[in-house]
């Protein structure tokens, strides 16, 4: 019974993502080659180390950790080829603007505090993070290092997948009631129980799945290229690189991060699915318009903004700098969970499927 | 009664001011055909949903011993339905389409489907947008055929199709797949082409059952006399359901006659399903007594 089971699961979860093969699979994997792309191309095209591998370079060197004697100097190349070293000592002197062809970095000897801040000019950080990374890579908690040029890539990714799966769930109760496919579906003997619960376990777990593969695919990818550049300037990769790396602690700050981010955005798929279940004509405008009007009905009678709180705690937004790891889809930091608000959406999510299941089985018709 | 396939009593289903279906009694022993015929908007297609636990309704209801209003999964291992043509999901190869069925049901035997389609143009690459409404139909006949149930529910399965494919299609679905453990429930409008392959008939109209009956019966219920002549004047004074003019006189139907005292007025046969189906209708009201 149970591989029965599971076999009736595994055809359900099949049937979703062969439907929304194009942005369920097709996207992720794309997206990830694309990145891929582009970081090469920053690598192979230039015949000098492109700002990419600046980026990496200085990532790898503001988390070498203060007065360990790496120092960074930067040689501008201008069109004739005539080189220009700035003084390393003078803080922020002659920032290369951007559209500075070359840049080259080379390893200086004698390390000094306002070089190391020159390099910082070009770190590549999410917005917002730049003032943290000192403070905390003395706290033990975050790991800094590389893991920020790549948490910027999984950035992506959760963004796009948000994107997609929000897209997912908007249709997924609504287009075979509109192509009246749902009559061929309700004559399998699958309880609209078992649909509604597929489709949000696809919204949940595999969707990010898909993306967290892909980001996954496409931050080792980016890897390689660090290590294969850092070789070439001559350093070694397992120190610079590799050493700099944990990741054991990326990859459960990922997976897991999204674990916890799917508890609390929950509501916000499962209200999508009701949404997708009551529509009649647009799911988008129905998800959308009745929160809106609630939120504003509230402010005008009430003055207050319950709503629009509970809202913010359950819809993915950028977190902001005070988070463990930079950038995690969902309000707050975990650290400071608010366990009553996640129960509560847990809850409200609860009762969202109810509604939604019930919809399925009676009120199908359009 | 009890092994019977459907029991129904006093089922309505009302859609605001309209009586979709209205205190409809329905028996059906296993191993029938059952032609639900009616008109367009006769609530056909309300009655088959309610038998298959698609719309909620009043009234007992039993279908294989289950209520479809709180079992319609359960139900669903047993009962098939090709509820419209064309709704298998366009998105879907026939390959992928066979995976799902053979995953989520039980009672689904691949082999079979694939052998019932590998005569037709339908092959498993192909997407179901890509095909024409008859292989819709063909590729639908198929999973339902390749599925052991005992009811097989067909609402207007050929609307929409040339002769050739509804032939075709009966054809197939009496020779491979009906047998005494299983029924079918066919709804059509298209009578003539049913009517050959029936053992029940049920007459629907304005939500009512008009007539329930077998086949078997209808032969003594009902007389179709042709009267030519004199006889048409007499015979019409005879209470009648229905009449229609034809060369040279009329064909009148009788309800519970004794065809001996019509024997004298002309020739005498059993009405075919669809004349007696018009008489029942629209003859109905006028022509009773006169």
């Amino acid at each position: 019974m149970s591989s029965n089971d599971s076999r009736r699961w595994f055809s359900l979860i099949q049937r979703e993502l062969r439907e929304y093969r194009l942005s369920l699979v097709w996207t992720p994997f794309v997206l990830a080659g694309a990145l891929a792309l582009i970081m090469l191309a920053g690598v192979v095209v230039a015949n000098q180390v492109s700002t990419f591998g600046e980026a990496v370079l200085s990532a790898i060197l503001q988390a070498e950790g203060e007065g360990e004697g790496l120092e960074l100097g930067v040689i501008i190349i201008d069109s004739e080829g005539k080189s220009a070293s700035p003084p390393a000592t003078s803080g922020l002197p002659a920032v290369p603007d951007a559209s500075d062809p070359a840049l080259q970095i080379e390893r200086v000897p004698e390390a000094e505090e306002e070089a190391w801040n020159f390099s910082r000019e070009w770190r590549f950080s999410p917005p917002g993070r730049g003032d943290r990374t000192a403070e905390s890579s003395e706290s033990d908690s975050p790991v800094e290092t590389l893991n920020p040029l790549l948490q910027g890539v999984h950035m992506l990714m959760l963004l796009v997948l948000l994107v997609v799966s929000v897209h997912y769930a908007l249709g997924s109760l609504f287009n075979d009631r509109r192509d009246r496919s749902i009559l061929f579906w309700k004559s399998m003997p699958v309880a609209p129980r078992e649909e509604v619960l597929a489709k949000l376990v696809v919204c949940l777990l595999v969707a990010p799945l898909m993306f967290l593969a892909a980001s996954l695919l496409a931050q080792l990818a980016m890897l390689l290229l660090s290590v294969a550049l850092v070789w070439r300037m001559g350093l070694d990769p397992l120190e610079h690189v590799l050493g700099n790396l944990e990741f054991a602690r990326l990859l459960l700050d990922q997976v897991g991060g999204w674990l916890v981010t799917a508890l609390w955005v929950a509501p916000m798929y499962a209200w999508c699915l009701l949404a997708s279940a009551a529509a009649r004509r647009s799911p988008f405008l129905l998800a959308i318009a009745p929160v809106l009007v609630a939120m504003l009905l509230e402010s005008l009678l009430f003055g207050s903004s319950y709503l629009a709180s509970a809202v913010q705690n359950h819809v993915p937004h950028y977190a902001g700098a005070r988070n463990a790891v930079g950038f995690y889809l969902f309000g707050p930091d975990w650290g400071t969970l608010d366990l009553w608000s996640m129960l509560l959406g847990l809850l409200a999510a609860g009762l969202m499927l109810w509604a939604a299941i019930w919809l399925r089985r009676h009120r199908w018709e359009i | 009664m009890t092994d019977a396939i459907i029991a129904a009593r006093g089922l309505s289903r009302r859609f605001g001011e309209t009586q979709a279906v209205d205190a409809v009694d329905l028996d059906l022993p296993p191993g029938s055909v059952l032609g639900l015929i009616g008109p367009n908007g006769a609530g056909k297609t309300t009655l088959l949903r309610a038998l298959l636990g698609l719309t909620r309704c009043e009234g007992e209801l039993s279908v294989l011993g289950l209520d479809p209003r709180m079992q319609q999964t359960t139900l669903m291992q047993r009962v098939c339905f090709i509820a419209d043509t064309a709704v298998l999901p366009r998105w879907m190869s026939v390959a992928q389409l066979l995976d799902y069925v053979a995953g989520v049901h039980p009672h689904f035997d691949r082999a079979r489907a694939e052998s019932f389609l590998a005569s037709t143009e339908v092959t498993p690459k192909r997407c179901v947008r890509e095909l024409s409404k008859g292989m819709t139909v063909q590729l639908h006949l198929a999973l339902v055929m390749a599925i052991d149930a005992r009811l097989l529910v067909l609402d207007e399965p050929t609307l929409g199709l040339d002769i050739l494919f509804r032939k075709r299609f009966y054809e197939q679905l009496l020779n491979d797949y009906f047998d005494d453990g299983r029924s079918i429930i066919i709804s059509t409008h298209q009578v003539e082409e049913v009517e050959h392959i029936l053992t029940h008939v049920m007459f629907m109209h304005k939500g009512k059952s008009v007539l329930f009956s077998p086949m078997s019966a209808l032969e003594e219920r009902f007389v179709e006399l042709r009267a030519v002549g004199p006889d048409v004047a007499r015979a019409e004074t005879i209470p009648h359901l229905g009449a229609r003019t034809m060369l040279g006189g009329k064909a009148l139907i009788y309800e519970d006659i004794d065809p001996d005292a019509l024997a004298p007025l002309g020739e005498l046969r059993t009405p075919t399903l669809s004349d007696l189906f018009v008489a029942k209708i629209s003859g109905g009201q006028s022509h009773v007594v006169q």
